[in-house]
């Protein structure tokens, strides 16, 4: 009797033709709309690539590289990138683990609450952006009016005009729509606990503490994991919100990476330039999001 | 068809073609050779003009009329100020053609370096139109090897809104126009608390070049020579002017909201009394008065600079590069029309624009024009304006140079630095320097 396909491992000619066939029309999209402008960014990373964009122009190697590196404009750029983003992940990370915990308990208006947490990660970030820029204007911004109400200041604050409270503003808009996202995933995770788990610590003897550390983490590690991977990616590359808020200003305080990229590529038209910052820049959100995968799977293992 | 071509070309056939008509329209085609919106184009296909969204309406039917003294159809696409050079840009060099399109005066040699508009030169009429201008203006549209690289969109002169009653209640007896004037003047209504932070202006990122410009003319320094040296940086009053701007804002003289606020919300802190000078171009004493706020009626208007130059500015119009001529030469004619006058003369386009927003036209012959006259409220000085373009402004060649754009992006960053205290006024006049430089040497973040 001959081995079966799925036996051996191997298939057949046919069934390897299908297969193609079922994929074919996902990695023709893949191809149009990832690999071919991510080579063509590359190649235009390596040309002083002319505004017109009708040639490569001539090839210049790493010579783009060489320029981006030896600015302090990139470093600077990177430095406030890495700011936005450490404090993007983590605030985004907690809040939406905290929102997920507090919308899986039982209580009235749960179900409102959770189609409630939808509405942040629903609303466009560029929309996210302007709102807030609204939010925090120093003479008619509600976040003023909230602020004396609490009697945390005594006037209205330009927080906009300032450039650290700018870039903290940035991080509160984005971590806003942000962690709603992350709590619809860490929810959905949290769905998927048996509660016979949680009962039979309890019965234990096990606190609140103890069964959040044992029981609820360990259960949540791979939507965790998914979580921070893509809230590091969705930070590197944060352009929207802070665009719309301060367009990098004020000066340069929250000038990420991207905005740079940006005004490299579509205002001063530096394409080769441009095209070199982005592939940094992509490649910091590659090695960002497998280092934290990384870290956190080492640090299962090690658990373990 | 034949006769309508012709009509079209260079050396005048069209004007004998009005001649044999006779008529008003024919005589002011005489008068004025080469003016746009002759009837009957050659051209029977549709032209592609794309501008940023300032009245879109307006825009529309201002192309419309052009279109029904039997000119060919233009499609007339909008699109947000805020983003524009990019979003051009970015369709230009994706293939799109567009016959005629707004840009910023800053980036026209570049548009013409890169292939994507097209020189003015030997078009029937432009020397015409180059020549009505005011002499000030011209280096903004010629440049120095004698290109005709753009036509106007508009035009401004950047002056001095003040509230009179204000002033007059602080005892200062005139508008300040140099620096330390005017930082006299902000410091004594400061202190008497007659206003908190007295004076304002557009110093967002993007903006800053302007006022780096303004400022620096007020003192009497052009920035850069007609070459695109920065000979700012050799000036020693240079470094003056820098400390007079961060101490408008450190000292609190301008509000902390300026780097960030848009010239909507700076007219309306006017026409609320809660600022008593705002330096931008001239047309915002109509945003001012037109907000009918408790001070709009108290706000006047003079020049800056004392005896020195105030800054000229101006918008553009650029061509597309155009293969087809009966296509070209359609394209031209509503160009014409567009930026400077109609087939009768008159200055349609800017009359509306004046109408609509106090915009200006850097022509003589526009603040003569008595329909001009009549479109602007009672409460602009019209000869002051008139004058300033004339012989107290300046347009700086240097802006419309292929690395300017460059150099542009860059100045935001430098002067808000200045304003926050980060940097010194000496090591702005380096870093301004070198970022011009930079500019110039090519590739550079």
């Amino acid at each position: 009797m001959a081995a079966s396909p799925t036996s051996s491992g191997a298939l057949n000619r046919g069934d390897r033709l299908f297969g193609v066939k079922l994929t074919a029309p996902a990695g023709v999209i893949l191809a149009v709309l990832l690999l071919i402008p991510t080579v063509l960014t590359i190649l235009y990373s390596l040309h002083d690539v002319p505004a017109n964009g009708r040639s490569l122009g001539p090839f210049v190697g790493l010579e783009n590289y060489t320029i981006v590196l030896g600015s302090s404009v990139f470093w600077r750029s990177a430095w406030v990138t890495f700011v936005f983003s450490v404090g993007f992940v983590i605030f985004s990370t907690l809040f939406g683990l905290g929102m997920a915990i507090l919308l899986n308990q039982r209580f009235v208006g749960r179900g409102l609450a959770r189609a409630l947490l939808i509405i942040p990660w629903a609303t466009p970030w560029l929309v996210i952006g302007i709102l807030w820029k609204w939010f925090a204007d120093g003479s008619v911004g509600g976040l003023n009016a909230v602020l004396l109400m609490l009697g945390a200041t005594t006037d209205y604050y330009d927080f906009m005009a300032d450039p650290n409270s700018a870039l903290v503003l940035t991080i509160i808009a984005a971590v806003w729509r942000q962690a709603s996202f992350a709590g619809i995933l860490l929810l959905a995770g949290l769905q998927t606990l048996p509660e016979d788990l949680n009962e039979a610590a309890s019965l234990d003897g096990a606190g609140v503490f103890q069964r959040f550390r044992n029981i609820t983490l360990p259960w949540l590690k791979p939507a965790l994991v998914t979580v921070t991977v893509l809230n590091i990616i969705y930070a590197f590359l944060q352009f929207d919100v802070i665009f719309a808020m301060t367009q990098g200003g004020p000066g340069d305080a929250t000038q990420v990476l991207s905005i740079l990229i940006y005004r490299q590529l579509f205002g001063v038209t530096q394409i080769g330039l441009g095209s070199a910052l982005a592939v940094i820049l992509g490649f910091i959100a590659l090695a960002g999001g497998l280092l934290t995968v990384k870290l956190l799977y080492r640090a299962e293992r090690q658990s373990a | 068809m034949t006769s309508n071509n012709s009509t079209k070309r260079p050396g005048g056939l069209d004007r004998r073609a009005f001649l044999k008509a006779g008529g008003a329209t024919a005589l002011a085609a005489i008068l004025a050779p080469g003016l746009a919106g002759r009837a009957e184009a050659a051209f029977s296909g549709t032209l592609d003009m794309l501008a940023w969204d300032f009245q879109p309406d307006t825009i529309k039917t201002l192309v419309g009329e052009w279109t029904a003294k039997g000119n060919p159809a233009v499609n007339v696409a909008v699109i947000p100020n805020l983003g524009f050079s990019p979003a051009l840009q970015t369709r230009l060099r994706g293939g799109d053609a567009i016959d005629l399109f707004y840009n910023f005066a800053y980036n026209s040699q570049k548009f013409i370096d890169q292939g994507w508009a097209a020189k003015l030169n030997d078009l029937p009429g432009v020397d015409d139109m180059v020549a009505d201008m005011f002499e000030s203006a011209r280096p903004a549209y010629v440049n120095a090897a004698g290109d005709i690289i753009s036509a106007p969109y508009f035009s401004a002169v950047h002056m001095m809104h003040y509230n009179d009653r204000m002033l007059k209640e602080a005892g200062i007896a005139a508008p300040p126009q140099t620096l330390q004037e005017i930082h006299d003047a902000s410091k004594a209504l400061k202190d008497k608390k007659i206003v908190d932070s007295p004076y304002v202006a557009y110093w967002v990122k993007e903006f800053c070049e302007e006022y780096l410009h303004t400022y620096l003319l007020n003192e009497g320094i052009t920035a850069f020579d007609t070459a695109g040296k920065p000979v700012f940086a050799d000036d020693p009053k240079t470094e003056g002017v820098f400390a007079w701007w961060q101490t408008m804002y450190q000292d609190g003289l301008a509000p902390k909201s300026v780097l960030n606020d848009d010239p909507g919300k700076l007219s309306n802190v006017m026409a609320q009394g809660d600022a008593a000078f705002f330096v931008l171009h001239h047309y915002f004493l109509t945003s001012i008065r037109s907000l009918n706020g408790p001070e709009s009626a108290n706000v006047m208007q003079s020049p800056i600079g004392g005896s020195n130059h105030t800054f000229q500015i101006g918008e553009v119009l650029q061509l597309g590069q155009i293969e087809d001529e009966e296509r070209r030469n359609a394209a031209w004619d509503l160009m014409k029309f567009y930026g400077w006058k109609d087939s009768a003369g008159k200055f349609t386009v800017f009359n509306q624009w004046a109408k609509a927003a106090g915009l200006a036209a850097p022509y003589p012959g526009f603040f003569k024009d008595p329909d001009v006259i009549a479109a602007f409220p009672d409460y602009y000085d019209l000869p002051l304006i008139s004058k300033t373009f004339e012989t107290g402004s300046k347009v700086i060649p240097a802006r419309t140079l292929p690395w300017y754009p460059d150099f542009q992006a860059k100045v935001g960053d430098i002067v808000h630095a200045l304003l926050l205290g980060q940097a010194t006024p000496k090591k702005t006049v380096e870093d301004l320097t070198a970022a011009a430089n930079s500019a110039q040497k090519g590739r550079s973040l």
